[in-house]
Order: C-alpha cells, then structure tokens, then sequence
C-alpha cells in the first residue's frame, strides 16, 4: 500500500501562474524515491504540499491513508508523523541542540522529559553529534546543523520522511556527512522522498526517480531505467547536464 | 552665579520626592511596559492575521492611539472612562475612576500601540522557514507563536522595547495635568511652595538624566549579550 499516494494535484500561485500541473505520483512503505528537476521545475513546492505546508487547489493527497487534502484532518497530528528536513535546516536558533530536539517530542507527543531527552541522546548519537548537545544552532557547521535537523526528525518517530534539498545549502565537503546518515537511514527501510541533485545518493539507494520540469510530473521510473534509458527527451537533456562531469 | 540657590530644600525634600514622587513614577512604568507589551504583542498577532476583521480593528487601534497626542489621551481617558465603565457594568450612573487608576489603564493601552509596532517587527523578521520547521514538527500555530517565534522576536527587539521603556520613563512626567504625584510632580510641588523653581527642576533634569543615561548604556551592553547566536 502507498505511503504517500499524490493524486492528480494542481497548484497556481495566482490565477495565472500554475506551479504543479496534474502531478499523480506514490511512494510505497519502505521505498525511497527521488525527485529531480531544474530549478523552478515545482519539486520543492510538490514535497512540501505532502505535509500541507504548500496549499494545494485540486487533486488528493494522502499519507498513510490519511487525507492532507480534507479540511477536517487534524494537519498538525499528520505532520508530527511526517519528518521534514529543510534545504535552510531551520533549526530554532534560540534554543540549545537538545532542546531543539526535545521540543517536538513533548509539546506534540506529550512525552515526559526524561524521555525526550533519552530520545534525544540516542538519536545525537546516532548523528553523531552528541557532544554538541548543549551548543547552539550557530555554533555548528552547516553539515552539522543539517544532521541535527535530521534527528530533530527522527526523535518523533516517523512513518516517512520527506527532504528538500538537504545539501543544497552545504558546502561540499559537508554533503557526504549528511547524504551518509540519510544513506543508513534508506538502508534501515524508511520511507523517504528526496528532492535533491545529488545523482550519487539517487543511484546509491533510490528505488525510483521522479523527473520533473515546468510543474510537471515527466518522467516516474525505476531507477536503473531512469539512469540507463530515460524516454523523455527533457529528461535526457537535464541528465547529460548533471552528469557532464 | 548660584550665590542666590539653596539647594538644602533638596536635602529636605528628598524622602518626598523619592518616597512618594519616583515610586509612582517606577511603578507606572513597569506596569505599562509590562501591560504594553503583552497587549501590544496581542495586537500585533491580530495585525499581521490573515483574517481582515482582526487586522483591520489592530490597524485602526495602533493608527489612531499614535496619532493623539499622549497628554490628550490621558485627559481623554480620565474623563471618558467612567462613562465606558458604566456602559461595560451597565450601571445607572458613570463610575468613579481614580486618577491613578485611569492613568495605569491609559499608559498601557497607549503604549500597547508602540508595542504593538515593534513586535510586528520583530515576528515579519523571523524567516518563513522557521514557522514551517515548526509546523513541520506538529506544533499548532499558537504553538508556533509561544515556543519559537515570538521567543525569537522578543529577543531580537529587546533593545528597541527597553529603548521604547526609557521614553515611557520619561512621558510619565504628563501624569501632571491630573495632579498626580509623580517625580516631576512632586519636585514641582516643593518648587512652588518654597519658592525654589530652578533648584528643584535642576535637580529632577539630573535625576531624569541619570536614570535614562545609565539605562541606555545598560541596553547597549544587553544587546551584545542577548543577541541569538546565527
């Protein structure tokens, strides 16, 4: 059964400008799909409408069977399974890296401290971040802050996770740390939707790769197809761009 | 020059001025900052509110409190107030309200405005990000208000409202004109009735000048100190 199931959505900025145009797209439990595209293609504007922080005006979404689409969904329990990791990491820079972590887990999930913060070790841990437990955002590097957004993710239990662009912002010799934790993650079986270029993380542990250009849903295929024959000429040119070098 | 000043009436006069005169004076300000910017960070959720009733009633609030002069709103309120505390109670008659009271209420509405502004600011700066980060987690949007935007932008504007706090100092002097006994009030007081005009309000500028002076300096240093580490 399908995760995320995208049904034929439509966006428009205003009446005259249409971001995505009738996208129809899944993710199955366990599968890690990638979503590729120039830039303004609508690939970071279709992964945030998956946890309805984009509004969208036609088409369904559903997550685990739930409707993100129908007015009376309570969003802010579907979000709180959904993880969401920002191309800015958006931590909260006010707050200590802990504290960053423990917030979701007992203002959302109502969890006591003592076990947000157990929960919290385990998964700086995990980062391997712990010894920056009582530091602030600023005081890491940007790869840092990155896997810490990560675990601020992880730390709510979710049942998929959805990245924009995490290494867009980075530096280069930040990127692998960070496509390294999301590489054990795919392998551990989550459920993730990657919008990114990084080509290597795609063809390392993605099932699928979506292309997209124009708002527009392109080319939806298995991996090896998508690198070895994609059949849309866009698709086609946009890889010999990415891959040149 | 000072051959004809006696500044013993100030020696005399200091338990009044400090004991009756500044403890006004301190506790107005701390209760209109502390009013102003509760009211006033209200107000400015409901301004930048997409719901046009509640940003349309916080615009007009803020235009029109800045608009009036202050000492025309503390008269204003001092003579209005008993007919709005008999319309609120539905009593027979207009209600009696004390000049100390009306003046509490009317300071922390007014400043509530400028408040209002500078929190407005503060909540525009913080990055669209950071709402959607929280969203993201599961908060609801008070949630997101109370634990990460506004904590960010009272942080980011605590200069501005300290400064905003040092000019409200000094406008509680207008209590005056409803012959309340604030500092400026009761350095006035003895400077009329010992005939001592130019010791006296040397002595309050001095004062002024020394609370503000030492209050900006103490800004200065907490702006290096509380700001968020990006």
């Amino acid at each position: 059964m399908a995760m995320i199931a995208i049904d034929n959505i439509s966006k428009w900025y205003n009446p005259t400008f249409q971001v995505l145009k009738d996208c129809t797209t899944s993710v199955d439990k366990g599968e890690v799909v990638v979503v590729c595209g120039p830039s303004g293609s609508g690939k970071s504007t279709l992964i945030k409408t998956v946890n309805a922080l984009e509004p969208i005006q036609s088409g369904t979404i559903t997550v685990d069977g739930i409707s993100v689409t129908a007015a009376k969904t309570n969003l802010p329990n579907l979000r709180s399974r959904v993880g969401m990791v920002f191309q800015h990491f958006e931590l909260f820079p006010h707050l200590r890296i802990v504290e960053n972590l423990c917030l979701g887990p007992e203002k959302v999930l109502g969890r006591s401290h003592d076990a947000a913060m157990a929960k919290a070790e385990k998964m700086l841990e995990r980062v391997g971040l712990t010894k920056h437990a009582q530091k602030y955002p600023g005081q890491l590097s940007g790869g840092q802050q990155q896997r810490v957004a990560i675990a601020r993710a992880l730390v709510m239990d979710p049942i998929c996770m959805l990245f924009d662009e995490p290494t867009s912002a980075l530096d280069p010799e930040m990127i692998n740390e960070v496509l390294d934790v999301m590489v054990e993650l795919a392998k551990e079986g989550m459920t993730m939707m990657v919008v990114t270029h990084e080509m290597g993380f795609a063809k390392k542990v993605a099932d699928r790769v979506i292309f997209m250009d124009a708002g527009e849903i392109v080319e939806d295929a298995r991996k090896d197809d998508f690198f070895g024959t994609p059949r849309s000429p866009r698709a086609q040119a946009f890889l010999s761009k990415i891959l040149a070098h | 020059m000072f051959s004809d000043f006696d500044f013993g009436v100030i020696w005399r006069s200091l338990p009044y001025l400090f004991e009756q005169g500044m403890s006004f004076t301190l506790t107005l300000t701390v209760i209109a900052t502390i009013g102003g910017i509760i009211l006033g960070t209200l107000i400015a959720m409901m301004r930048l509110s997409s719901k046009p009733i509640l940003s349309g009633f916080a615009a007009s609030y803020v235009n029109v409190m800045r608009s009036l002069p202050l000492v025309l709103v503390i008269f204003l309120f001092y003579f209005l107030m008993p007919y709005i505390g008999q319309w609120i109670i539905r009593a027979d008659r207009p209600i009696q309200v004390g000049a100390l009271s009306s003046t509490m209420v009317t300071f922390t509405l007014f400043e509530a405005a400028y408040f209002s502004e500078i929190m407005r600011a503060g909540i525009q700066a913080i990055p669209r990000g950071q709402v959607s980060a929280g969203y993201a987690i599961g908060l609801n949007y008070r949630e997101v208000m109370r634990f990460v935007v506004l904590p960010q932008a009272f942080r980011n504007m605590l200069p501005v409202i300290f400064t905003q706090t040092i000019v409200l100092f000094q406008d509680t002097s207008l209590v005056y004109v409803l012959s309340i006994t604030d500092f400026m009030g009761a350095a006035s007081k003895i400077a009329q009735r010992d005939g001592r005009l130019t010791e006296m309000y040397l002595f309050a500028a001095c004062i002024y000048f020394i609370i503000c002076f030492t209050a900006s300096t103490l800004v200065k240093i907490l702006q290096r100190r509380v700001s968020i580490v990006r």
